[in-house]
């Protein structure tokens, strides 16, 4: 894929151009962020079609909620992911989905379901390195629970009937165990 | 913070009184913040890890989704625009790519709309134009037929002109001599007159002021001429002819009589005495 340029600006540059609606804010929120929405938003829907639809309306969303970010409370990237995961989820659990994963033929529905709960190799992850997996399996489980499938702690703790502060305590270690790849 | 408190506000789980207690400790506590940060940051780096490229067409769909504040967005955007779908046609083949700018659309596109607007101009010029033939071509047969009427006309009066012409002509020669033919015991009503000019051969009967009982169809009048006492033949004619006025018969030289005699048609070689209708000496 070629692009002539891709816009990059300093955050609080990037965050003054939402603000003020300025093309090039547009241009530079997606040139620098949608390929890493798209990646959060396909590890929930599971599905490339939908995750870009759901892309779109993150982007959107993004754009005409800006107003709603606070710098002081934390990342732009962080708001944005939760807005992207919280869309995703909306969709995951929207009638539409549903459908649509009710048009698939029985034969695949085994795949479908497992695609759904991240359990097979997709192609399109090819060549990146699937971090989750490094983590021990019970950190791993909790991380993605909560990260891409977003349930809360509180339904992971009655999903895998452990106690809320063990639920707590594994997604912290979890995080932690991940930051050593990050240094 | 070893509660995991901090990894569930950054992953948006805490109830709203949770939630300004972190931030609370954020701005009292620099580790905290410190913290946070290194939380924000792995779980960002976790997101990059999954990147996806997104479909080409996606930049450009969201983009033409949104209102833009600035004047001069739009050209940059239609310009960036521009740029990627000009890629995208070239990385799926290797045609050449010629843009076709706006202004030379504009220019077929005006051509196209001159070109219809002449035509159907030249369709209602030529439609007017064959209405004008058609009237033009109606009045001059009118024209031509008046024409031949008048041309008739003038025909008609130059051959009566000329007949009257011929008439004066025998009348006022001195040459002619003017025999009067009168009716016999057959006919004693009948007369005709002959113009004799001897010195020309000349013999002409006048058939306008002929006075002759008409005749059948199997007969015609003969007229003879007498030369020392022997008939000669001058021609014949018939009683009834509207057309002519003088009548040119054979030629002769000298005679001391005419007569005309009822003979079978095409006329005899000696006359039918019994049958002489009118006769005048000379």
């Amino acid at each position: 894929m070629i692009k002539t340029k891709k816009i990059t600006l300093e955050e609080p540059a990037l965050i003054e151009a939402l603000q003020q609606h300025k093309a090039i804010g547009a241009e530079a929120l997606y040139d620098m962020y949608s390929a890493s929405l798209l990646g959060v938003i396909f590890k929930i829907v599971a599905d490339r079609e939908i995750a870009e639809d759901v892309l779109q309306e993150t982007l959107v969303k993004i754009w005409n909620s800006i107003h709603q970010y606070d710098a002081t409370k934390g990342r732009l990237f962080t708001w944005m992911v939760n807005v992207a995961r919280n869309l995703a989820i909306d969709k995951l659990r929207s009638k539409d989905f549903r459908n649509h994963s009710k048009n698939q033929d029985i034969e695949n529905h085994v795949n479908a379901i497992d695609e759904q709960r991240n359990t097979t190799y997709k192609p399109e992850l090819l060549g990146v390195k699937d971090l989750v997996e490094k983590l021990k399996p019970e950190q791993k489980k909790i991380v993605e629970l909560v990260y891409f499938q977003g349930y809360t702690h509180v339904e992971v703790s009655d999903e895998l009937e452990i106690p809320l502060g063990t639920v707590k305590t594994r997604l912290r270690m979890g995080i932690m165990e991940l930051r050593k790849y990050f240094k | 913070m070893e509660s995991g408190i901090l990894e569930l506000y950054v992953l948006g789980d805490l109830s709203p009184e949770e939630k300004l207690k972190v931030e609370e400790m954020a701005t009292l506590y620099p580790e905290v913040k410190a913290e946070l940060a290194e939380i924000e940051k792995t779980l960002g780096e976790l997101a990059d890890s999954y990147a996806i490229e997104p479909s080409e067409g996606l930049r450009d769909n969201f983009l033409s989704k949104l209102t833009f504040n600035e004047e001069d967005t739009n050209t940059s955007i239609s310009n960036v625009n521009l740029n990627n779908k000009q890629q995208t046609f070239s990385s799926h083949n290797n045609a050449k790519v010629i843009p076709l700018n706006s202004s030379k659309l504009n220019f077929y596109k005006y051509s196209f709309a001159a070109c219809f607007t002449l035509l159907i101009m030249s369709i209602a010029a030529l439609f007017v134009l064959y209405n004008n033939l058609q009237e033009s071509k109606e009045q001059l047969a009118v024209l031509q037929s008046s024409n031949q009427d008048y041309a008739n006309q003038v025909n008609y009066l130059d051959k009566k002109v000329e007949s009257t012409n011929e008439i004066l002509s025998i009348y006022t020669n001195p040459d002619f001599k003017l025999v009067e033919l009168k009716g016999t015991a057959n006919s004693p009503e009948s007369k005709m007159l002959v113009a004799f000019n001897p010195k020309e051969q000349k013999v002409m009967i006048d058939m306008k002021n002929m006075s002759m009982p008409a005749h059948d169809e199997n007969h015609q009048y003969q007229l003879w001429a007498l030369v020392d006492g022997k008939p000669v033949d001058l021609g014949v004619f018939d009683g009834v002819n509207p057309e002519a006025v003088m009548k040119k018969m054979k030629a002769i030289d000298k005679a001391q009589a005419f007569a005309v005699t009822l003979e079978p048609k095409g006329g005899s070689v000696n006359p039918t005495l019994e049958k002489m209708m009118v006769m005048g000496a000379i």
